[in-house]
């Protein structure tokens, strides 16, 4: 019998991906062209844009001046990645055995004038290419790294998108593949993964979608092929692998504020003055710091109040966590 | 079996297996960097898991006991139910230590104690250290045999303790509360049903004992009156 295959909402015909010898050539051609103008510096910004066409330096205004960046074997082994199981380790061993992130289509929807699905690398070229961001990460669990991350500000991506004026959050939703994905076939956490912000929020300039890590792809450990970054707030709140953005009116459901909405708030800002109900959040183990760093002070919006402090003005932090 | 039997029963089986799982868990681990980016974060999680799967196999030993008088591989075990009750307490200061460590001082220490969770641990080490140190015939003999059996089913306290504090430490971490919690529950349920079901029988047969004896005694009365 012939196996008919049915595709998934989000996968792009394939009648449209590359075949893979060209695919596989896209660096020779790549080189070639390089090449011929003296070097990548001088490519055209669309061309930097593909997913080979990195940045060499980071965006002066994030680059975190005397902040130590943690190594790229801690950032792509150490994860918090439940999909693919509640050890640290499991998401580098178990999102490595077949999953596949590319090609990948993203959704981005709800009230907006101009919708779409789009591929990864052309939302890239969209936005204008790929810039590099050093970023403090602070974990709800009271750990933290510093990641060099590659992407674009997700404020682009909604200048792209259009949203209209009734639309006051965005709603970022994560892969969903059980028969891939161990975690997703226990119901520990409803899946798949959604996480929100508020329009504000988003449109601000730390809000960042992330498509690589030192300067190469994400890893699928990290969220590849593209994930939310918000610095300020925990980790949790930076859903990995989105597969649909989109705009909404009433505050969307979050996976780990329905799980415990005493424990984990739809806000979820870093504040060292309000802890978890079951452990303090004044201070964090800095991964990478050896058996005898202890831990470092943690700071309020995670070292960010300058730039994000306004968004809350007039809140309650203890209310609204 | 007779060989199995015996190697089950000796002193250095018991103390091969309760100090090889610290070797092969957190020693080897330690010397070959195999505890990954947050190695003691990992040396914290691996001693306390350590020691409170030690504290559920040593009782888990009563209820089998109870419920396989016959097995010899049973009995063989719990010959070294003290030595494995002072090892999960060995393993449980060794947590600590590292706990104290994990938070680099003083401060942190004190922070970290007004969380529930904490007082949960540190309530249960407390026990155990308590249950440890009193393991020894000189104990038995100064509390006297009924005192120190009391005393020692506070083992069960420090269980319920410690798995509650292992079950809210974490986030969303419920499966060493699964599968230590319910297979430890239902042997519990399982001895005691099995000791109330043996109580019944042995209460009934003593009154049919007694009857019949009150009966023959009546017999013979009313005989020797004829």
């Amino acid at each position: 019998m012939r196996k008919v295959e049915v595709g998934r909402p989000w996968e792009i015909p394939s009648c449209a991906v590359t075949p893979e010898a060209h695919y596989l050539r896209r660096r020779e051609f790549l080189r070639l062209f390089g090449y011929g103008i003296a070097g990548t510096a001088l490519l055209p910004a669309t061309m930097r844009a593909a997913s080979a066409g990195f940045p060499d330096s980071v965006n002066p205004s994030f680059k975190l001046e005397g902040v130590k960046l943690t190594s790229e074997d801690s950032i792509t082994s150490y994860n918090n990645f439940y999909e693919w199981g509640f050890a640290k380790d499991q998401p580098q061993e178990l999102s490595n055995k077949g999953w596949k992130t590319d090609p990948w289509a993203l959704e981005i929807g709800g009230l907006c004038a101009s919708p779409r699905k789009i591929g990864i690398n052309e939302l890239i070229k969209l936005v204008g290419g790929i810039e590099r961001r050093n970023y403090r990460h602070r974990c709800v669990e009271a750990w933290s790294m510093v990641i060099p991350w590659d992407g674009f500000p997700l404020a682009k991506l909604i200048d792209l998108a259009q949203p209209n004026p009734e639309a006051k959050y965005v709603k970022f939703t994560s892969f969903l593949d059980p028969e891939q994905c161990p975690g997703q076939r226990s119901n520990d956490l409803p899946w798949p993964y959604t996480e929100g912000l508020t329009l504000r929020e988003a449109m601000n300039e730390l809000a960042f979608l992330a498509t690589g890590l030192y300067g190469k792809p994400l890893r699928n450990q990290n969220g590849a092929p593209i994930r939310l970054v918000v610095p300020w707030k925990y980790g949790f709140k930076s859903a990995k692998s989105l597969v649909k953005i989109d705009f909404v009116s009433d505050r969307p459901k979050t996976t780990w504020n329905e799980l415990a909405p005493n424990e984990y708030g739809f806000y979820a800002n870093v504040n060292p003055n309000v802890d978890h109900p079951r452990w303090s959040q004044a201070s964090e183990r800095v991964i990478g710091g050896g058996f005898f760093s202890g831990k470092q002070p943690t700071l309020i919006f995670n070292g960010y109040e300058k730039q994000v402090a306004h968004l809350y003005a007039g809140m309650d932090l203890r209310k609204d966590f | 079996m007779n060989v199995l039997v015996k190697i089950l029963a000796h002193k250095l089986f018991a103390l091969t297996v309760l100090v090889g799982v610290g070797i092969w868990f957190l020693v080897i681990p330690a010397f070959t960097g195999r505890l990954g980016a947050n190695p003691l974060e990992a040396l914290l999680h691996e001693s306390g898991e350590i020691a409170i799967w030690t504290l559920g196999a040593v009782l888990a030993l009563s209820p089998l006991r109870v419920l396989f008088p016959n097995s010899r591989v049973v009995a063989a075990l719990n010959r070294h139910r003290r030595a494995i009750g002072v090892t999960a307490c060995i393993y449980g200061l060794l947590h600590f230590s590292f706990h104290v460590l994990y938070e680099g001082g003083w401060d942190g220490l004190v922070r970290s104690l007004s969380k529930p969770f904490i007082w949960f641990g540190a309530a249960g080490l407390t026990i155990l250290v308590i249950l440890a140190t009193t393991s020894n015939q000189w104990s038995i003999r100064a509390l006297g045999g009924k005192n120190w059996k009391l005393l020692h089913r506070l083992a069960y306290v420090a269980a319920g303790l410690l798995i509650y504090h292992q079950a809210i430490a974490g986030k969303g971490h419920w499966a060493i509360t699964r599968w230590l919690l319910f297979p430890l529950a239902a042997l519990q349920l399982a001895r005691f049903a099995k000791t109330f079901s043996q109580k019944k029988r042995q209460d009934l047969s003593r009154r049919i004992n007694k009857r019949t004896l009150v009966e023959m005694s009546s017999a013979t009365a009313s005989a020797s009156r004829r």
